[in-house]
């Protein structure tokens, strides 16, 4: 009698369709850069370009306004004081740095699989911050609130291509100044476990960003480890003002991360050339790192550039054009020369929605921020119309090139089965790789797979119902917030937090400044 | 063998299923690309009596109907189905002689190849594949033939379907040809006229005088099916 053949039961149709939604590519924390930075000065330039951010540090100086514990930390270093005006000796400013700073660090996340190391080759993508307004296709654009604010961080979790649940991911408009950073924190470690950002717009709501880090992560690990990076612009030209020094004083005195970002819109707030600007980023840079490093030696923190060039025509800034890029590339070649993390970036654009200006313009920000050695991309997705506005679709529509961007900085691997010796073997001229066992061993993982670009025909396209991206965007982001499911959190830190909460909104009025 | 290789519930035994389990699993086998599954499910089929038109249409034409609702559907890619079609033609070799013997015909026949001046045959060779699958007989004769060359497929082999493919646009206009001189002899009603290839659409297939243009591999399989199902109710 013939052996009875045994097999296991193969999957069909609904084995695969499960797969397939599960998709192949594991998580990945943060992206591991394996290809060169795009460099467009050689060191003479950049030495140039220091020199010149020396002098302006030398003769010109920086404003540090109504914040006296700047200018009796810059004077203990060996400044130059004149009323708020900080001047400072040749080299100062970057030897405080180099002495102190980290070169890169973690920041940790509540789920410790997310933890992302910032800096070095390490690109970690953020959702964009800060815009009033929101926008999707089926009710336009109108003011966000807090609801919209979840909406994003959810959006967020669940993208693979993004590594971080940002911070003011939109203005939740609905709820009071003074009082929601409380409820934009807790959406941020409730509705997600991606490391986030912390409240920069006072410093007692620094200071309770930091109290609801240790409630979660607890009061040691807190002040051991990096929990939070926060956003501190420079109010350029040449100035940092009291609310930015403020907060950044409460963050670095409790060890966490800030980004120290001249907010430049050239043309306006600095000279109208690349190389008048950069040296203007660096000079300001150079001072508000330093001062961290004053107030808590060895506190990490990010350089930080955001650059848009201003209309001659018509004052309103312009996104995803030539000149910032270069700004960017000259800004991240000289982070490493200085030897901190990077901040800059992302999905930038002017366009009012989800079209084709804001897909190039973006694209062109995108791969620009990728190229240049971006370690920290803030405004990876959903920005629209110059950061005033937070787009459903578009925020589809960037986490889908983040995701190109993840696999343009792996590069190329050149391992035996990579190199496919035994493909052109197996088929030789003339036939087709569709079907090489090469092929059925690599094909699920071997190109970029976007979920929302459309390559089908013509007619399939039709019959679809001819939706263009953004349309198929908008479908994609709703059944992403109905299959949402919220990561654990113990109970017990859920309900310690919403006590701390409910106790510190009742100990003062609502404000709405 | 183990008692814990007894008790692993996802080992099947295929002689042990029911006819109807059976047709069910191999639709997951031709799914997933099993080509000895296929052949050994088709074996225990004809070893019950099964005639083989039934099964060729119940359990391999059915299972690929599905595969070609879900490559269209971008759930099951390329490599796969040529997996699946391999499968499917497994369990064909064993019923070819046998549906000869009982004068039973195949879905259909086809002649398929690319026009005069066009070597791109990728495309093509899909579209054979997935009708294949489909159950149809496809000769394919290649690249780059003139008129006289489908002609002569045209009198081997007596298909129901003629298929054209053409990459280039400056290629495409040769359908035409072959088409006119089909209408020129008369023969034009004999034979189902298919075009197919990126520079086509509907508008231009219907001007050089097609039955229908198939915008890809997948619809070309279900057009061919269902043009030759059609006719042949109506010489019913």
């Amino acid at each position: 009698m013939p052996e009875r053949k045994r097999r296991r039961q193969s999957g069909g149709r609904r084995g695969k369709i499960a797969a397939r939604e599960q998709g192949v590519t594991n998580y990945r924390p943060y992206i591991e850069r394996k290809i060169p930075y795009f460099e467009i000065l050689d060191d003479e330039g950049l030495a140039l370009i220091e020199g010149n951010a020396d002098i302006l540090l030398e003769e010109i100086g920086i404003e540090f306004r109504d914040f006296p514990k700047a200018i009796d930390l810059f004077k203990n270093a060996g400044a130059d004081i004149d009323g708020e005006r900080v001047r400072f000796p040749k080299g100062l400013c970057r030897e405080i740095i180099q002495s102190n700073a980290p070169s890169e660090y973690i920041q940790h996340a509540r789920n410790p699989n997310n933890n992302v190391t910032i800096g070095g080759r390490r690109t970690v993508l953020v959702p964009a911050y800060g815009s009033p307004f929101v926008r999707d296709l089926d009710e336009g654009r109108r003011y966000a609130t807090i609801e919209d604010f979840r909406n994003f961080v959810k959006l967020a979790y669940m993208s693979p291509n993004l590594h971080h649940s940002g911070g003011t991911i939109c203005e939740p408009v609905d709820v009071p100044v003074n009082k929601r950073h409380f409820d934009m924190i807790y959406s941020h470690i409730k509705y997600s476990d991606k490391p986030f950002m912390g409240s920069v717009t006072h410093p007692e709501r620094a200071q309770d960003t930091v109290a609801m880090a240790k409630l979660v992560f607890g009061d040691d690990f807190v002040q051991e480890n990096t929990v939070l990076t926060s956003l501190i612009n420079a109010n350029s030209p040449l100035t940092f003002d009291d609310t930015m020094l403020g907060a950044a004083t409460v963050y670095a005195e409790n060890n966490q991360a800030t980004m120290i970002s001249p907010f430049i819109l050239a043309g306006a707030m600095s000279p109208v050339t690349i190389a008048g600007t950069v040296t203007q980023i660096l000079a300001e840079g150079l001072a508000g790192m330093a001062y961290i490093q004053l107030v808590k030696p060895g506190a990490p923190v990010i350089f930080g550039t955001f650059a848009s060039a201003v209309s001659m025509q018509s004052g309103a800034p312009t996104f995803g054009t030539p000149e910032p890029g270069h700004v960017m590339t000259i800004v991240g070649a000289l982070a490493r020369r200085l030897g901190v993390p990077f901040r800059s970036g992302g999905g930038l654009c002017a366009s009012k929605i989800p079209d084709a200006q804001a897909a190039y313009e973006s694209a062109n920000t995108l791969q620009a921020s990728a190229l240049a050695g971006v370690n920290f991309m803030l405004h990876t997705a959903g920005w629209l119309e110059g950061g005033l506005s937070m787009g459903y679709e578009k925020f589809i529509m960037d986490a889908d090139q983040a995701g190109m961007l993840a696999v343009m900085l792996d590069g190329v691997e050149l391992s035996e089965n990579s190199l496919a010796m035994d493909a052109f073997r197996e088929i030789g001229p003339g036939g087709h790789f569709l079907g090489a066992a090469h092929t059925q061993a690599n094909f699920e993982s071997a190109f970029y797979r976007s979920e929302i670009a459309d390559n089908n025909s013509f007619e399939q396209w039709e019959e679809e119902g001819s939706m263009d991206c953004a349309m198929r965007a908008n479908s994609k982001w709703k059944k992403m917030l109905n299959e949402y499911e919220a990561p654990a959190l113990d109970p017990a830190i859920d309900e310690a937090l919403l006590e701390f909460i409910t106790k510190r909104k009742s100990e003062f009025e609502d404000r709405d400044y | 063998m183990s008692d814990s290789y007894l008790e692993n519930e996802d080992d099947i035994i295929l002689e042990d299923l029911s006819d109807e389990e059976l047709v069910e699993q191999m639709h997951d086998d031709l799914y997933d690309g099993l080509k000895e599954e296929i052949e050994e499910g088709t074996n225990i089929l004809l070893s019950r009596g099964w005639s083989p038109e039934r099964v060729l249409n119940e359990a391999l034409v059915a299972g690929m109907t599905i595969v070609g609702i879900d490559f269209r559907d971008g759930i099951l890619f390329v490599p796969e189905v040529l997996l699946a079609a391999n499968a499917m033609k497994g369990g064909m070799e064993i019923l070819k002689p046998l549906l000869a013997e009982t004068g039973a015909k195949p879905v259909g026949t086809m002649v398929i190849g690319t026009v005069k001046g066009d070597i791109h045959d990728i495309g093509k060779n899909l579209v054979g594949m997935m009708c294949e699958g489909a159950g149809f007989e496809v000769f394919d004769i290649g690249i780059n033939n003139s008129v006289e060359d489908y002609f002569a497929a045209l009198e081997k082999h007596k298909p129901d379907i003629l298929g054209m493919s053409a990459l280039l646009t400056t290629t495409m206009p040769y359908m035409k040809v072959v088409i006119d001189e089909l209408v020129n002899k008369g023969i034009r009603d004999d034979y189902i006229v298919l075009v197919g290839g990126a520079p086509l659409n509907e508008e231009f297939g219907l001007a050089v005088g097609a039955d229908r243009y198939c915008r890809d591999s997948a619809e070309a399989a279900a057009v061919a099916v269902a043009m030759v199902s059609e006719r042949q109710q109506n010489s019913a």
